[in-house]
């Protein structure tokens, strides 16, 4: 037992917005994470200014103004859209989408896939949760199976519901040269940051679509205590979605 | 090649048939040179076979006008309207006689509709490219934005490919008046000029044809037509 | 940046060019658009004229993204626009409510075709209640129906400005026959004609450095209490009514007179304006009411025209749209109405003329 310690601030990226913290997602909840990863990310590139912030409806709404960044809220899968529309109009500014697994991949999956053909210059952070956490815990494209929530209540039947979606495994087959695709987990965040930050780096060189999706956790609709929840993450979410870069651009040497 | 050439009068062309391919901006005439020349041809007594080439647009196409200018003796290759129920968007499919309709005898009129590939739909037709008898005519109207000035013009034709000769067909539907027509003759040979081309005529409806002459004043001949797309909308 | 047409120009055109023209003339950066009849050439012309002007066009996957480009394209600053019909209409009815929501100066061009679904790509006026009361909200929108190339060509310049001063989605509506007929039309500089066109500013992407020059900014589209999206929509009725009485606009001739007011729109009013005038020489009474702005409706001046008639002739390319306005407007009026209801197909003076005579008796 040591001396009583001195209380320690938690130290917030610069690009955060301080007014609202602490901020509303629930305790255990992974958004904070990556949002804090995306932080220290738009600090170190410099981009606070420049950069535009659209979230999706979902949990990922919660994010509205959790930066000191022009944020907009959009509709439930629209944000890709709302993103790429400011990006081709502005092209000066650094767009980001951020959405979970249900706009990316089910409501919104038209415009992950068309912007991604397309190589829109913009970034997508999408969190994979493997759930509908606002709506109250449904099946999400990324469930796995065997996984319970409310609309699988006797566990996700891949026979009936399909298998869960691999989200950076398809955009890395379909955008082409210049894209930017990785997969991190908030279990990583030195790696999951580093993704990020390289994911808008090539959005600053103009080169192509970036996507991120992160790993994430939902204690509150997973009904798991810590230790279960990193559990799941670690051990089960991980061997259906492999982490790692799925698409790197080849960059010459300056 | 240089429509100058080719031109022959109809009563040198005894013998020999006419192959001629209509392109031109959107809404410039096309159709509607196209119908009054092989209508003009039929009544000389010659076979006529008139082509629906418009794959872009086919509001205005020769459609309704299958009937009429069959009962008229000519030959109307284009769908039918009740061929095509079901078919939504219109129904942008070539139709089957196309591809081979050089082989037919007779004239052949090729109405081609607008499109950002110019004259590159007669590689829909069979030899069409290739062959000596073509003659693709431009037709032109002064009142249409993208070809209102000779600089327009010029770009307008070098963008298309194979081209014969000009048309100068400029007017402004109901509210033409002499001026647009005269215009239209200025600056459509003026245009032909600067490329190298020959104006085939310049038309004008029948009721201006005392006003014009039977040349225009840049010494082109005028050819009058009556206006039967009108009755073709869709 | 050089004006598109120096001065004046007559030209011979059809109506989805004179959109894309239109559009051009007033400023418009940017369209995002999808292929759909009869709306196709509005896209046709601007891709072919956007790159002499230094403008933009996106192709998208459909009309929800077309919409939502549109959107944030908006929220940059830029002037951008898109166009659609039918189905496509319907699709786009979800970013409409995003740009009523956020009061994002959005312009649609809608050429309408036949319905329901995929109907025909031909004609109609059935989507008069989806483009003036689409979507989950009020219909705090400025809906223009056109009658005419040259009306294209105004409105949409129009359309522009009023979307940028009132902030309210607006519509330019014409229709399938619109879009493809050929007419003749004088193509103007907006400048030349004194219009001085509305500057666009961003909402969001502002320029200056965040914590020194500026604060962030939030732009918040969905609300947690009931009570705080009440007092959104106060605000945003309190604008659309004031807003009213400044864009309203019609168009009423020998009402004063008259025993029955033919009331049509778009297309169709021209065929209204000829039957009036036909009827007329044959000393019949009759009277010519057009609503130009069909959102918001010419209620006034629609319950001015008719105080001295006995009857109204709703005529219509539709069953019962342009009749259930006319009807809320005129709600409390000791009127008969009668209808030429003739959905997906085109009305002639003639027709309207019988039947006036009929309803008379």
């Amino acid at each position: 037992m040591s001396a009583a310690q001195p209380v320690i601030q938690p130290k917030m990226p610069k690009s955060w917005y301080k007014s609202n913290k602490p901020h509303l997602f629930c305790p255990g909840c992974g958004h904070g994470m990556v949002l804090k990863a995306l932080g220290e990310a738009i600090d170190e590139l410099g981009i606070q200014s420049k950069a535009v912030f659209g979230c999706d409806i979902g949990c990922s709404l919660l994010a509205w103004n959790f930066l000191d960044v022009d944020s907009t809220q959009t509709h439930h899968g629209r944000t890709t859209p709302v993103m790429v529309g400011i990006k081709r109009s502005r092209p000066e500014l650094i767009t980001i989408a951020y959405m979970g697994d249900g706009g990316g991949y089910a409501i919104g999956s038209q415009h992950t896939v068309n912007a991604a053909i397309r190589n829109e210059k913009i970034t997508v952070i999408l969190v994979n949760n493997t759930n509908y956490g606002m709506t109250g815990g449904q099946m999400a494209p990324t469930t796995l199976p065997g996984q319970i929530t409310e609309t699988t209540p006797f566990g996700r039947d891949p026979e009936e519901t399909g298998y869960p979606t691999r989200g950076p495994e398809m955009v890395a087959a379909i955008a082409s040269e210049g894209a930017y695709v990785a997969r991190g987990t908030v279990a990583n965040f030195r790696q999951l940051k580093g993704f990020i930050k390289k994911a808008l780096e090539n959005q600053i060189a103009g080169r192509g679509f970036s996507f991120v999706e992160a790993l994430s956790v939902c204690p509150t609709n997973w009904r798991t205590n810590a230790r279960d929840t990193w559990a799941f993450l670690e051990d089960k979410m991980t061997q259906y979605f492999p982490v790692g870069e799925f698409k790197v651009p080849q960059v010459k040497e300056e | 090649m240089n429509r100058g050439e080719k031109s022959k009068s109809i009563s040198e062309t005894q013998g020999t048939r006419i192959v001629e391919a209509y392109v031109g901006e959107y809404a410039s005439g096309k159709s509607e040179n196209a119908v009054n020349r092989a209508l003009f041809l039929a009544q000389q007594g010659r076979k006529v076979v008139l082509v629906d080439l418009d794959m872009v647009e086919p509001c205005y196409t020769l459609r309704p006008l299958k009937d009429p200018l069959s009962q008229l003796g000519i030959e109307v290759i284009a769908w039918e309207t009740k061929q095509l129920i079901g078919l939504g968007e219109t129904g942008m499919i070539l139709h089957p006689k196309v591809p081979r309709v050089l082989d037919r005898p007779g004239d052949i009129i090729l109405d081609i509709g607008y499109g950002a590939g110019g004259a590159r739909i007669l590689n829909l037709v069979n030899g069409a490219l290739t062959s000596p008898e073509l003659c693709v005519l431009v037709v032109i109207n002064v009142a249409r934005p993208f070809t209102s000035t000779v600089e327009d013009i010029v770009e307008y034709i070098q963008g298309i490919g194979t081209v014969h000769a000009l048309i100068n067909n400029s007017h402004l539907g109901d509210d033409t008046d002499l001026d647009i027509i005269q215009l239209g003759v200025r600056l459509v040979t003026e245009a032909a000029r600067k490329i190298g081309l020959p104006v085939e005529a310049t038309v004008v409806e029948e009721k201006w044809q005392k006003e014009i002459g039977p040349v225009d004043c840049m010494g082109n001949p005028v050819r009058t037509i009556k206006r039967y797309m009108v009755d073709s909308f869709w | 940046m050089a004006s598109v047409i120096e001065g004046e120009k007559k030209v011979f055109m059809t109506g989805n060019e004179v959109a894309a023209w239109a559009a051009l003339a007033a400023g418009a950066d940017i369209m995002f658009g999808y292929p759909i009849t009869p709306q196709n050439e509005v896209m046709h012309y601007w891709t072919r004229l956007a790159p002499r002007y230094g403008r933009k066009f996106l192709q998208t996957e459909d009309e929800i993204s077309a919409g939502f480009t549109t959107c944030g394209g908006l929220q940059a600053g830029c002037k951008a626009f898109t166009a659609t019909a039918g189905p496509g209409n319907v699709l786009m009815q979800e970013p409409y409510g995003m740009a009523e929501a956020m009061r994002l100066p959005l312009l649609a061009i809608i050429q309408q075709r036949g319905g329901p679904s995929s109907g025909t790509v031909v004609y109609s006026q059935q989507e008069v209640t989806l483009t003036t009361y689409g979507g989950n909200g009020e219909g705090h929108r400025i809906v223009y129906s056109t009658a005419s190339h040259q009306e294209i060509y105004d409105y949409v310049i129009k359309g522009f400005n009023v979307a940028w001063k009132y902030r309210f989605p607006t519509f330019v509506m014409g229709d399938g026959y619109q879009a493809k007929m050929r007419e003749s039309m004088v193509m103007y500089d907006p400048a030349a004609r004194g219009i001085e066109l509305v500057p666009a500013n961003p909402i969001i992407g502002l320029s200056g450095e965040i914590g020194v020059d500026r604060e962030c900014v939030h732009l918040c589209n969905i609300y947690s209490l009931e009570e705080e999206l009440y007092e959104v929509l106060q605000k945003m009725e309190a604008d659309y009514q004031k807003m009213t009485p400044e864009v309203v606009e019609y168009d009423a001739r020998f009402c004063e007179d008259a025993e029955i007011i033919v009331v049509s729109h778009g297309v169709v009013s021209r065929a209204g304006q000829d039957a009036v005038k036909i009827l007329r020489a044959q000393g019949f009474p009759a009277g010519y009411f057009r609503p130009i702005t069909l959102r918001p409706f010419p209620q006034e001046a629609l319950r001015k025209a008719v105080e001295n008639c006995k009857k109204v002739l709703v005529v219509e390319s539709a069953l019962n749209q342009l009749q259930r306005l006319v009807k809320e407007n005129l709600y409390d009026v000791a009127l008969e109405v009668d209808a030429l209801a003739k959905p997906a197909v085109g009305i002639i003076a003639d027709e309207i003329v019988a039947r006036y005579k009929e309803f008379r008796k």
